[in-house]
């Protein structure tokens, strides 16, 4: 495409954030016009009210009861998931036909299964490690849709709930099958309550990044897996046999996920060196969301251990500080994890140390708080 | 009719493009009624980008529009469903 062709134009004064495509005639006439209502969203997240909600002991689902990670105690041992998995059969309508809610038995379908037990996944770490109770920290139920459209090769979050193609029967398998992927889409939904950075360019590949970050501490936080021992690969099994790759992404060693003829090469850059200036996805916030990605990783292993412990708590911090602004770019989010990592671990810790340098080894310079 | 699609974004972030030369087709003038029908309902459309959600540009003789999942219109998914399946 070309990449002049297409203009993208971002809300970022109201909730949430989400980037429009604009036919550049459109978008000229809007700048004209300086009507702000012009840009509002077309659609809004639903408040919800946690107190109205049922709370029901039930046991969140785990991948694996993973030793040596702690559960939920204290008063969050009482804070339960309300999950509900819809079947859009299909059909691109949503939500589609409720066929699962919470605290029933399995289906005999594994997609609204998986997606179920996905949702529990991501609950729980996000209540056990960082005391989040749900999406938008008051309970948010969990939404999901399951059979989004025919042979639909992609998952999203469409501000409310998380959709779920079978996959396009030549590239991608069933998008429920990646655990990580189920925690990537709800974290948007934890992006859009928090930081709520804006779908485009730098933001919007911190928004994807945030994502791949906490999806891929999802399933280590389900395996039990250290820093070293995880792959860090998004979308791990994505992907039919006929593909030449192994993930969509790799957050260890972005560019080297996939090398497919038909697909092309993974495009992901790991350093500023190599930043992708285009206009087509958004302004490449799949692409260059390598960047903050591989910071984390080289934060993580840096480190060493649980990477869910000090490295997933320093981006946590980040993203619900107040700190960044919707259009926060690299440097400024780099800054605010250096802040971070100071107020929780000290100034002279090595945790800020370790920040620095990770930052550092992907060439970008962390902006001042 | 010449009908171009170009997919942008998605999970993946992979850009797919496909162009279906109606001439010579028995369906030609039913996907030509098809493409003028996504194209009149996409006009003057602002439409959302959500995360991780596909973004389609359809060009049909010179006409060119955006669309947005999960908002498509039938005529709209039926059309980009078509070029990026049958088209090269």
């Amino acid at each position: 495409m070309d990449a002049h062709s297409e203009r993208t134009a971002c809300t970022q004064s109201v909730h949430p954030v989400f980037c429009s495509i604009v036919p550049p005639h459109v978008l000229d006439h809007l700048s004209r016009s300086g009507d702000p209502t012009l840009y509002e969203p077309a659609r809004r997240t639903l408040e919800h009210d946690a107190l109205q909600r049922t709370r029901r002991r039930i046991t969140t689902v785990r991948m694996t009861a993973a030793a040596g990670v702690p559960g939920v105690t204290g008063e969050d041992a009482d804070k339960k998931p309300q999950r509900t998995i819809s079947d859009a059969a299909h059909r691109e309508e949503l939500p589609g036909t409720k066929v699962r809610s919470e605290g029933e038995e399995p289906t005999d379908d594994a997609s609204v299964n998986r997606a179920y037990a996905g949702l529990g996944a991501t609950f729980e770490l996000y209540l056990s490690v960082f005391s989040r109770y749900s999406i938008d920290g008051a309970g948010m139920p969990l939404d999901a849709t399951v059979h989004y459209g025919r042979n639909y090769g992609n998952a999203f979050w469409d501000g409310e709930r998380m959709v779920f193609g079978d996959g396009d029967g030549e590239v991608f398998r069933d998008f429920t099958l990646p655990v990580d992927v189920i925690g990537h889409e709800l974290t948007h939904g934890v992006t859009q309550h928090t930081a709520n950075l804006a779908y485009f360019g730098q933001s919007g590949a911190l928004n994807e990044s945030v994502s791949d970050v906490f999806g891929s501490l999802i399933k280590q936080y389900g395996l039990a897996q250290t820093a070293e021992q995880a792959d860090w690969l998004i979308g791990d099994g994505l992907f039919t046999d006929r593909v030449e790759g192994t993930a969509l992404r790799s957050m260890k060693a972005p560019g080297t996920a996939y090398d497919d003829d038909v697909l092309g090469k993974d495009p992901q850059p790991a350093t500023m060196e190599d930043y992708v200036h285009t206009g087509s996805d958004n302004g490449g916030v799949h692409i260059n969301s390598g960047i903050p990605n591989h910071a984390f990783h080289q934060l993580a292993t840096d480190l060493g251990g649980h990477a869910w412990e000090r490295a997933g708590q320093i981006w946590y911090d980040t993203l619900t500080s107040g700190d960044l602004t919707p259009d926060a770019d690299f440097a400024a989010f780099a800054g605010a994890t250096v802040s971070a990592a100071g107020s929780r671990y000290g100034d002279g810790s090595p945790e800020r140390e370790a920040v620095l340098k990770s930052w550092s080894e992907v060439g970008v310079t962390p902006a001042e708080a | 009719m010449r009908i171009t699609v170009t997919r942008t974004g998605g999970f993946a972030g992979i850009t797919r493009r496909a162009t279906l030369e109606t001439q010579g087709r028995p369906d030609a003038e039913e996907l030509a009624a098809l493409a003028r029908s996504a194209l009149a309902e996409g006009r003057g459309e602002m439409h959302m980008v959500v995360p991780d959600g596909f973004v389609y540009e359809v060009e049909a003789d010179g006409d060119k529009g955006h669309f947005a999942d999960p908002r498509l219109t039938e005529a709209q998914s039926a059309l980009v469903r078509k070029v990026l399946k049958e088209g090269t």
